[in-house]
């Protein structure tokens, strides 16, 4: 119901997440100094310095704020329909689902790059409903969504395993997209997979109320007038458009999906998904665009994989939140 | 007004309750009482329409509950389970989503809901929280919360499952308090009760379960004198004179 708090914080994320953006188009194996991108873009022709950046680094940015939207609030939407804060896309194996059909359709339709983010999407759908299901059977507590996740999890990498190494020639570039990777996208490779992200987080912020509602309890939601089944599946089903998105050009990327909603949330002040969503958009955004810069500068001309710098920044702030918490709770 | 007539149900095959027959008038107080396990929680999501009946109908207010869509249903019946943690929320959003059956897309609400929420709020007494996270709050604000939450969904009938459990004393007897307002009001109230003491002292009709069934629904003194008490709790009712109620000792 704070409407205004929760305007005025998704316009401080937009606000980093314009910075972080700016960021990650000046800064590279070359420093290219805003003052000087802005005279070159009022004069005629590219100079080398827009090329570098329009056909390098824009599409670069574009691709981490993408994936770092699609997965942070995919990551939201499974906490909250499974009701468990350690659910994210890489832990219950959405994205190893996603992964899975990705590396299937490289290796059996090499030609159909167009169909990835739908293959994809599928994948995550698949794993997604399987974990769902199992869960729901066997009572769904909270341990047993996760070891489900774990379980499907790995199985499903050890899926794509054997397919990178029944099919080593239709998959070199495979290493990078286990580890995850921006290296050499272009906005032409964004295609579909932006549409899906787009209509994706489209779906889960006009679910965000609904799923609110949900949070309440199964019980709950349908005393209220709910079709629970439909809403859940719906959510489920947009969680995993983003997952499988995101994964099509990014590979394997860990780790967002599980901080920047606890982070959302602490910065929304509330666990409403009205709240928490725009907030997990931008910074999800934002977050993974700051990753992929640092992973290229860092040690230049090497590259570290984005993912390795998630856990470094993610891992240490998350579980500095953790122990804030504990420590705030036992003083009040 | 609900009636339940000949209604037998469960979870998928297993049978819980059996030819259940009552009537729970419109502004009365019904207690559910009966030992852990004979299906009194059963037979309130039979009569929410939240599991469907194997066998009999459920009328809500004249109306077969079986033929009433969802947001119809959930105009006329609400229905407290005993929530899980909703996680960090405002009181008022909590309180605003018992308004979830009457928001049309996208989902705003209307100056008439407004109205209602506020209205709840201050019945309930919790209007001054209304900023307050709801996890933060004490154990017998919460159930005031929710229980706020039930009357914004504005319904004629109002099914609570062990409303005062976890309560301690003193907020068990003030919770009782508001639900007695809530009859004032001309609400058809259901309540699962484990605290036979206050069922007895704030109900206008006590149904006795055992085993799936009912075996006595009457005006308290009435059961109490049956012994339905004994044979399904084990325990005797005993009148007090001085507090004009009764106790129960084994």
């Amino acid at each position: 119901m704070a409407e205004n708090r929760t305007v005025g914080r998704v316009f401080g994320c937009i606000g980093i997440l314009i910075i972080a953006a700016a960021f990650g188009i000046c800064s590279g194996t070359q420093w290219i100094s805003p003052v000087k991108l802005a005279a070159d873009i009022s004069a005629d022709g590219l100079s080398p310095d827009e090329r570098i950046v329009l056909y390098i680094r824009l599409p670069r940015v574009l691709a981490a704020a993408l994936a770092g939207a699609a997965l942070a609030v995919s990551g939201a939407v499974i906490q909250s329909v499974l009701g468990n804060p350690l659910a994210a896309p890489n832990i219950i194996g959405v994205n190893a689902g996603a992964g899975l059909f990705t590396v299937l359709c490289m290796a059996l339709f090499p030609t159909a790059v167009k169909m990835l983010p739908a293959a994809a999407f599928l994948g995550a759908l698949f794993a997604v409903m399987t974990v769902y299901g199992i869960a729901k059977k066997t009572g769904a507590s909270r341990m047993t969504i996760v070891l489900t996740g774990i379980g499907v999890s790995s199985l499903l990498n050890a899926f794509i395993d054997t397919v990178t190494t029944v099919f080593p020639d239709s998959l070199s570039g495979i290493s990078s997209f286990k580890a995850g990777s921006f290296a050499g996208v272009t906005v032409g490779k964004l295609f579909p997979a932006w549409i899906f992200i787009v209509v994706g987080i489209g779906a889960a912020l006009m679910l965000s109320h609904d799923l609110d509602v949900l949070a309440l309890g199964e019980n709950t939601a349908a005393s209220l007038g709910m079709n629970v089944g439909a809403v859940r599946f719906g959510c489920l089903a947009a969680a995993a458009v983003l997952a499988g998105a995101a994964v099509s050009f990014s590979g394997l990327i860990g780790f967002v999906g599980l901080v920047v909603p606890h982070i959302s949330r602490k910065i929304a002040g509330s666990s409403e998904n009205t709240a928490v969503l725009p907030v997990c958009t931008v910074l999800g955004a934002a977050f993974l665009i700051i990753c992929d810069t640092l992973a290229r500068t860092l040690f230049s001309p090497y590259e570290l994989p984005p993912g390795l710098v998630v856990s470094y920044i993610g891992v240490p702030f998350f579980l500095w939140l953790l122990i804030r918490k504990k420590g705030a709770s036992h003083n009040a | 007004m609900l009636e339940m007539k000949n209604v037998s149900g469960g979870y998928g095959k297993r049978m819980v309750v059996s030819e259940i027959n009552a009537l729970f008038p419109k502004g009365e107080i019904t207690s559910v009482i009966g030992a852990n396990g004979c299906g009194k929680s059963t037979l309130l999501m039979l009569a929410a329409g939240l599991i469907s009946c194997e066998t009999g109908t459920v009328i809500a207010d004249g109306e077969d509950i079986s033929k009433l869509s969802r947001n119809g249903l959930a105009r006329r019946i609400s229905y407290l389970p005993q929530m899980k943690n909703p996680g960090s929320i405002s009181v008022r959003s909590l309180v605003s989503h018992g308004r979830f059956p009457y928001l049309g897309y996208p989902r705003r609400y209307t100056e008439i809901d407004r109205q209602k929420i506020d209205e709840a709020m201050a019945l309930a007494g919790v209007s001054e929280l209304s900023d307050r996270n709801f996890g933060e709050l004490s154990g017998g604000q919460q159930q005031r919360v929710r229980i706020a939450m039930t009357l914004a969904q504005d319904t004629g009938i109002i099914l609570l499952d062990e409303p005062l459990t976890y309560l301690d004393i003193r907020h068990k007897l003030e919770t009782a308090e508001l639900i007695s307002k809530l009859r004032e009001m001309g609400k058809t109230i259901v309540a699962v009760m484990h605290d036979l003491d206050i069922a007895f002292a704030f109900s206008d009709k006590i149904a006795v379960m055992d085993g799936g069934r009912l075996t006595a629904f009457g005006v308290p003194d009435e059961i109490a004198e049956s012994g339905a008490v004994e044979a399904a709790l084990g325990v005797r009712a005993l009148y007090s004179g001085e507090f004009g109620r009764y106790f129960f000792v084994k």
